[in-house]
């Protein structure tokens, strides 16, 4: 039996709960795993409306990635040139990118489970975890993660989906809609208007 | 297809081919933009552009129809198994370039793969290799090529055929053709050679049939859907060749670090114009 004393001395706790959902894995496998756990049990899977979907999944993407550093890759080379009002433009808009390209397909999910699989250590202090989304029809597809450690813990900075990284497709688009649009501008202008285009192709 | 669809075809292939079939490289004064030219390596880009969108319009035209009968006729099993039956037909392929590469335990599964799934898995319509431990994977001649270390070379459009470069391009042709014991067959004997041309249809619409929901997906999230096909194909092929490994990305933490890294700091420093030492003189 709990007493009153017990409980009272758990409240602390409880206060700092919900940042310590925030506290994540040490491991990068096992973070990994937290990551697909949460979204499945917490977005996918959980029976809410899909804006509510989308809140969701904003926190958790922004928390578990690294968006900043991703932003810097997907630039390249311009990130050296760009001007910081002009970062200040893109990053939003990258992120809406990202965030309901994903959301547009929640309501697919169908079941599928994340295996997390081997990991080896990457670059400056990060790991490539290895693993396979498997479907109900045992159909599978494999699933690489890219991690960089950060002073807050392990984030994510790339997803490399049956051999493709997610950051590289987005940078190489970039830099060619850069130069064919002769300027930073023009690709801003076209993120604002691909934007618009997925919030209207969102399922209600 | 209707005439004036074909039309409309042979306009975009014309105005391709006039509208001069270079990309022009971008002066030497814009750096950012020479090295994203080099990076894409398709200087034929305004051709490929037009063979794109030729491809695009014979897509909704031919083949978006035929993938959906195929699906209407044939249930998901069916095609499933129509894909293990055309792969481990493919088999041969894969033999002669995992030895070209020497790989010997790659050869070796798939030989063991090539007997499994030949008789037990009822001349390859059931994938058993895979369920006791022996996965696919497929070689062709790019793919040798590339071990070799000749570099993947221009990128080329080809409409129905879609993306390639010209090494992968000339690999696939070289397969079909002269590796290939089935081509082999049906050209030694005269009255066979639809045997071939089944084949080369049935894993064409298979292909289609299997990259379809991807191929989508990547046009809805992508600006400049040429592009972002372009970079896909060229990671995918590259991952095959690094059979299967993730690709290294060695600036990666280069160019996701903030302006207060040494690196950065020390190059930014040394890009500044240096105060004339006479100066102080």
């Amino acid at each position: 039996m709990i007493s009153r004393r017990h409980l009272l001395a758990l409240c602390p706790s409880l206060l700092i709960a919900p940042r310590m959902s925030f506290a994540q894995a040490a491991e990068p496998g096992p973070f990994v795993s937290e990551f697909a756990q949460k979204g499945i049990v917490e977005i996918l899977a959980a029976k809410i409306a899909n804006a509510e979907k989308q809140t969701r999944f904003r926190a958790m993407f922004t928390n578990y990635f690294d968006l900043p550093a991703i932003g810097r890759f997907v630039l390249g080379r311009y990130t050296r040139t760009v001007k910081p009002e002009e970062m200040n433009s893109f990053s939003p808009l990258f992120e809406d990118v990202i965030v309901y390209t994903w959301s547009r397909r929640f309501s697919e999910y169908n079941g599928q489970t994340l295996k997390v699989g081997a990991s080896t250590p990457d670059g400056d202090d990060g790991a490539i975890v290895k693993s396979t989304i498997v479907g109900n029809a045992g159909e599978s597809f494999a699933v690489d993660w890219r991690l960089r450690k950060r002073p807050d813990g392990w984030k994510i900075v790339d997803v490399i989906v049956a051999g493709v990284s997610m950051a590289i497709t987005y940078r190489q688009e970039y830099t060619t809609l850069i130069a064919q649009q002769g300027g930073f501008s023009g690709l801003l202008a076209q993120l604002q208007k691909q934007v618009g285009e997925l919030k209207a192709a969102q399922p209600a | 297809m209707s005439l004036s669809s074909l039309l409309r075809i042979s306009i975009v292939l014309l105005a391709g081919l006039s509208a001069g079939a270079c990309a022009t490289r971008p002066p030497a004064t814009n750096p950012d933009a020479v090295a994203a030219y080099e990076e894409a390596n398709d200087p034929l880009e305004p051709f490929n552009r037009a063979m794109f969108r030729t491809d695009q319009a014979l897509d909704k035209a031919l083949v978006r129809p035929a993938v959906k009968t195929y699906r209407f006729i044939v249930p998901d099993g069916g095609r499933r198994s129509a894909g293990n039956f055309l792969r481990n037909l493919r088999s041969p392929i894969t033999l002669v370039h995992d030895v070209l590469q020497g790989q010997p335990n790659r050869a070796g599964i798939t030989i063991s793969r090539f007997f499994v799934n030949t008789f037990i898995g009822v001349l390859g319509l059931f994938d058993v290799g895979e369920e006791i431990g022996l996965p696919y994977h497929a070689e062709d001649f790019g793919q040798t090529l590339a071990v070799w270390g000749i570099g993947d070379g221009p990128f080329i459009y080809v409409p129905l055929f879609g993306p390639s470069t010209m090494r992968d391009g000339t690999g696939f042709g070289i397969d079909a053709f002269f590796v290939d014991p089935l081509a082999w067959y049906s050209r030694g004997n005269g009255a066979e050679t639809w045997i071939q041309w089944a084949v080369l249809g049935g894993t064409y619409i298979n292909l289609k049939d299997e990259t379809m929901y991807a191929t989508d997906e990547l046009k809805a999230s992508s600006i400049d859907y040429y592009a972002s096909l372009r970079s896909a194909y060229r990671q995918i092929r590259a991952s095959e060749i690094r059979n299967g490994a993730p690709p290294p990305m060695e600036d990666f933490d280069e160019f996701s670090s903030t302006f207060e890294t040494p690196v950065l700091a020390a190059q930014a420093a040394s890009e500044m114009p240096q105060t004339p030492l006479t100066s102080e003189h």
